[in-house]
């Protein structure tokens, strides 16, 4: 097989390959007609109390959401405070053997 | 066939023989002359770059001190220490994790051995170096909170039998630490080299080993066990 051969094969091949992967093409049509036509929960929430929304459920929250976010440093203090080259992060305070 | 045959690095091997015979020579200096054991391994740390071309320092316990080199070898100070009650140059595991009350006499051992420090704090907020974290042993300055363990006057002695004194941190004067140690070791990562006492300098620092490999091979002899 000549290198003419071989670059046909596997442009067959790459085709073959996207004919495949279109195969199954996207489509907005829900997969539960039933559910379309009814009640939804707005934004993709649990479905609850009619008229209350995600957004204002959120608001009822006493804990910021970004707060969930930030990282716990009281858990990490054996390994604190990033640092680079020869300056390293300092350790947890301990006792020594004197 | 008497052709040279270049293979990797051999520009470099007769340097290296030559420094490996510099040190095996060194080595057999006794301590009392123009080098002692710590001069002798601080030119080997810095001849291996096993000192990552920084300052350093070495403890030689069997003399209670500690010697402060700059980052090519050559002596900055000296003081005497405060070491390990016990002799060995070995910790007992998990003994960092052991309240002070719990640690026998035989227990209170400084070891021996390469260490990378880093500065840190004790749970009283002193600022110290780590020399072993986990075993929880550091250098600082001298505690004289024990009057009775007499710490500073142990430090001011000529003998150095009476040196032996701690749980295995090494206590250093407390001008020497601000002066010496704090500079080198206490504001950055660095290493310290703790002699031993209970068996040859070679089974403790890997680059001796090493210097003597190249050296048995430059001879084309076996490197002695």
């Amino acid at each position: 097989m000549n290198s003419t051969s071989k670059l046909i094969a596997a442009l067959a091949l790459g085709a073959a390959g996207a004919a495949f992967a279109q195969g199954n093409p996207p489509t907005t049509a829900p997969p539960n007609p039933a559910t379309a036509a009814g009640q939804q929960s707005p934004s993709g929430g649990a479905m609850g109390t009619t008229g209350v929304t995600p957004e204002s459920g959120a608001a009822t929250r006493t804990t910021p959401p970004t707060a969930q976010t930030t990282p716990d440093t009281s858990t990490s203090s054996s390994t604190t405070m990033a640092a680079s080259g020869d300056t390293p992060a300092m350790r947890r305070a301990r006792a020594d053997r004197n | 066939m008497n052709a040279v045959r270049p293979g990797t690095g051999a520009a470099s091997r007769p340097l290296a023989g030559l420094a490996a015979v510099l040190l095996l020579a060194f080595a057999h200096m006794p301590v009392a002359g123009a080098m002692n054991e710590a001069q002798w391994l601080a030119r080997a740390a810095v001849a291996a770059a096993d000192n990552r071309n920084s300052p350093f320092a070495v403890i030689d316990k069997r003399n209670a001190r500690v010697f402060v080199f700059d980052a090519r070898g050559r002596q900055q100070a000296s003081s005497p220490v405060l070491l390990g009650l016990a002799r060995g140059d070995d910790s007992v595991p998990g003994i960092g994790e052991r309240a002070m009350a719990e640690i026998r006499p035989e227990e209170r051992t400084t070891p021996a051995g390469r260490f990378e420090t880093e500065p840190g704090l004790n749970t009283k907020g002193e600022d110290i170096v780590w020399i072993d974290y986990d075993a929880a042993v550091s250098m600082h300055r001298v505690r004289a909170t024990q009057k009775s363990e007499r710490r500073l006057q142990r430090l001011a002695s000529p003998t150095v039998a009476d040196n032996r004194i701690s749980y295995g941190c090494i206590n250093v004067p407390a001008a020497f630490y601000d002066a010496h140690i704090k500079p080198v070791l206490g504001n950055r990562r660095g290493v310290v080299y703790v002699l031993p006492e209970t068996m040859a300098a070679r089974k403790r620092f890997a680059f001796l080993g090493r210097s003597e490999q190249r050296l048995g091979t430059q001879r084309g002899v076996s490197p002695a066990g």
